[in-house]
């Protein structure tokens, strides 16, 4: 604080203390209050609460649902993530380049980012239904029959990968894009005088460049998908028989339908503490300054 | 007044004006205590008008929500108290409730949907008892879940899950309506072809399906928990009928559309209403649905109970709907509005789904008002069937959770696992063998008891 010495700085010293007083307020509280509620029993969040200590934690590690979850969580993440990041730069690479009307398609691009989550739920659910859905008569035409969608349980994981791919690529295609209009062309014009070709200069020169906003985007897709609740909700509940639940359903599963407030908060810390590891160790081995200032 | 404004006002006479303070004082004090006798004299009106009790309605069709504003309407015009009515669909109205009473501004009257919801709420002590209310009136069985003896709810609706049939289908192509599961199977693969189906049942974990699909299983007389709450689902006795009926469903499988495990209750009303299945289960709503998109189809339109595997018993899966007052300041208006609403407007309330509203008291159903309903006149075939399903001694009313020997949370845990649909689905679609899927599904039941 001591930098603060003018008058702008005196407003952006209170500035600075009302946004961090704001994110405390509505973001630390509410944590420190659900990993205070798991060592609570409770059946309801108006009902007395009786302490347990870690005897939820204890419960929750030793249920097989809680494993079953966590490893459909990895998968659902790993995937999406995975997906996202290939579709996501080749298509920023196609973007890339100048022809007519590619303003349009960049614009194009990034629509399924724009729509609210519950309407791709629901097209989805239509192009899907087992009756009149135009993927389920494609699949009969075909010869492959009707595919039971959201009773198969690889299916229905495969849906709401697809789902989450189909939604969230324009973010990453988006970012990938700007990432490399700022790569300089002279880099690629020295490697083609060396006698690169495409590849080698994809290898060589593009992703070594795209490199940090990689690292940027895993890190944010990480968490964002792996407490992605609302299209496995929407789509499948978490079924069929519990192959699309991950951590976050079960968690709302528990505190919100199945009087166990406590268990509830108990899968949600251990969420938090899972993630908040895993990104410890991202930032290990990917110190994002460094790289970034690498380059 | 007058002659005081001018005092103030004339500024050319010192000496007034030198009194002017007192006299300003002397008429402010007149004043207020003329305003304070007036107020006084007032305040039992002043207060009444802003008195508000807060509703939380959790049926959200137009007619219902229209009654209950009428109402609201009418009980402020007689009364001076305000009744504001919020409206959410069924599954969000406990969450609502809690968070209201969590956040300091609980509702005063709430409908719930579940009897452990009644339960925790009133074990937390958030909830008046309306004995007084309730035992104006006779009740029909396993409707009003006492707790220690105290009624904590008020309820309006049985919402029982019955059958429905194409009897025109049924005489194209002789079949009768069935006795056992065999029957059952025999009619839906019967009346399968060319696109459409023989029967809806929902697979999903949902409620719709754990009220659509398990009366067959209640039928064959399963239980699920002794009288110390003791999951007996995979006992000697019930084990044998679990695998039998989760058998059963598979069988009728192929004669269902696809995607059942997606289905929810608009799903099978659009089903039957569509013509694309011949025998669907719901309530009233059926009816009353398609009395308004398919009335070619009413007269059409034939019902029975779930049927057992031996043709011994017969069975409807129990919904219910009531309401409860909170401990709330509020709570003696809340009463005394409840005590006027029950007996004033609990008949219009019902009328806004005549079919599908089944009434909880038994006094409904010989009350003229009530039967004066033109679908209640025009069905009463249908409305003597749900009379009778109160009355007959020979009918099975269960559901997963009014399961035990009183209401309590564990069968409500039990409902929200889902076990068995997922045994459903584990034996129609992942071929896993019944025997096993019933041990999966109690060990599911057992965490949670």
């Amino acid at each position: 604080m001591q930098g603060f010495r003018t008058p702008s700085d005196k407003v952006l010293k209170w500035a600075f203390i009302a946004s961090v007083s704001v994110v405390l307020l509505l973001i630390l509280l509410p944590v420190l209050h659900a990993i205070q509620l798991s060592f609570y029993h409770s059946e309801s969040f108006v009902s007395n609460k009786n302490w347990v200590g870690i005897g939820n934690y204890v419960r929750i590690l030793n249920e097989i649902i809680f494993w079953k979850a966590l490893s459909v969580g990895l998968i659902f993440g790993c995937l999406t993530i995975i997906l996202q990041v290939c579709l996501g730069i080749a298509f920023a690479l196609f973007l890339d380049r100048n022809f007519p009307g590619i303003p349009i398609i960049r614009g194009l691009v990034i629509l399924p980012y724009l729509l609210p989550t519950v309407v791709v739920a629901l097209a989805f659910q239509w192009i899907l239904d087992g009756t009149l859905g135009l993927f389920t008569l494609w699949s009969e035409q075909l010869g492959m029959g009707r595919p039971s969608w959201f009773e198969n349980p690889y299916l229905a994981m495969a849906v709401v990968i697809v789902a989450s791919v189909w939604t969230w690529t324009p973010f990453v295609t988006v970012s990938f894009l700007a990432a490399l209009q700022t790569i300089p062309k002279s880099l690629y014009e020295s490697a083609k005088v060396d006698g690169a070709g495409m590849w080698a200069r994809f290898w060589h020169v593009t992703i070594p460049m795209l490199l940090p906003m990689l690292m940027v985007i895993i890190l944010l897709r990480s968490i964002w998908m792996f407490n992605k609740f609302d299209i496995i909700w929407l789509l499948t509940k978490g079924g069929p028989s519990s192959a699309t639940e991950h951590l976050p359903i079960l968690a709302y599963r528990r505190a919100f339908l199945q009087y166990d407030v406590g268990g509830g908060a108990a899968v949600a810390t251990l969420s938090f503490l899972l993630l908040s590891l895993l990104i410890l160790v991202y930032f290990y081995y990917y110190p994002l300054e460094e790289k970034g200032g690498s380059h | 007044m007058k002659k005081n404004n001018e005092l103030i006002n004339d500024t050319s006479k010192p000496t007034q004006s030198i009194n002017q303070g007192k006299i300003q004082r002397r008429e402010i004090l007149k004043a207020a205590v003329a305003g304070a006798a007036l107020f006084a004299g007032g305040a039992p009106a002043i207060h009444a008008q802003q008195k508000t009790i807060r509703f939380l309605n959790a049926e959200p069709s137009r007619d219902s929500v229209k009654a209950l504003r009428v109402a609201a309407a009418e009980y402020e015009r007689i009364s001076k108290v305000k009744v504001v009515i919020d409206t959410v669909v069924p599954d969000e109205a406990y969450n609502k409730l809690q968070a209201s009473i969590a956040a300091g501004t609980p509702y005063d009257i709430g409908t719930l949907a579940f009897a452990g919801h009644v339960f925790i709420l009133a074990d937390a002590g958030k909830l008046v008892p309306l004995n007084t209310l309730v035992n104006k009136h006779k009740w029909g069985p396993r409707i009003l879940f006492p707790i220690k003896g105290q009624n904590y709810w008020y309820p309006y609706d049985y919402n029982f899950c019955w059958m429905y049939y194409r009897k025109d289908l049924y005489q194209q192509k002789g079949l009768k309506v069935p006795t056992t599961w065999e029957q059952m199977a025999e009619n839906a693969k019967a009346l399968t072809a060319d696109g459409k189906f023989g029967v809806a049942q929902p697979l999903g974990n949902n409620a719709a399906a754990q009220w659509m699909s398990l009366g067959y299983m209640w039928a064959d007389g399963v239980r699920m928990l002794d009288d110390n709450f003791a999951l007996v689902l995979d006992n000697p006795t019930n084990k044998p009928k679990v695998m039998a009926y989760f058998e059963f469903m598979k069988k009728m499988s192929p004669s269902m559309p696809q995607g059942m495990t997606q289905a929810l209750f608009g799903t099978v009303l659009g089903q039957y209403s569509g013509g694309q299945v011949a025998h669907a289960p719901y309530a009233g709503r059926l009816m009353e649905v398609i009395e308004d998109k398919a009335p070619d189809l009413v007269s059409k339109t034939g019902f029975f109970m779930y049927p057992d595997s031996a043709g011994k018993g017969q069975a409807v899966n129990h919904g219910y709907d009531g309401w409860v007052v909170l401990n709330t300041p509020m709570k003696e208006e809340s009463l005394k509005f409840m005590e006027w609403f029950t007996e004033n407007q609990y008949i219009n309330f019902l009328h806004s789904a005549p079919l599908h509203f089944q009434p909880a008291r038994l006094d409904v159903y010989d009350d003229a008002r009530w039967r004066a309903h033109p679908l209640v006149e025009k069905h009463a075939d249908l409305v003597e069937f749900m009379k009778g399903l109160l009355t007959r001694k020979d009918v099975i009313i269960r559901s997963v959770d009014t399961e035990g020997p009183r209401i309590d949370s564990r069968p409500g845990k039990m409902f929200e696992t889902f076990a068995i649909t997922e045994g459903l689905q584990n034996v129609i679609y992942n071929g896993m063998p019944a025997s096993e899927a019933v041990d999966v599904m109690s060990k599911k039941y057992r965490t949670v008891l």
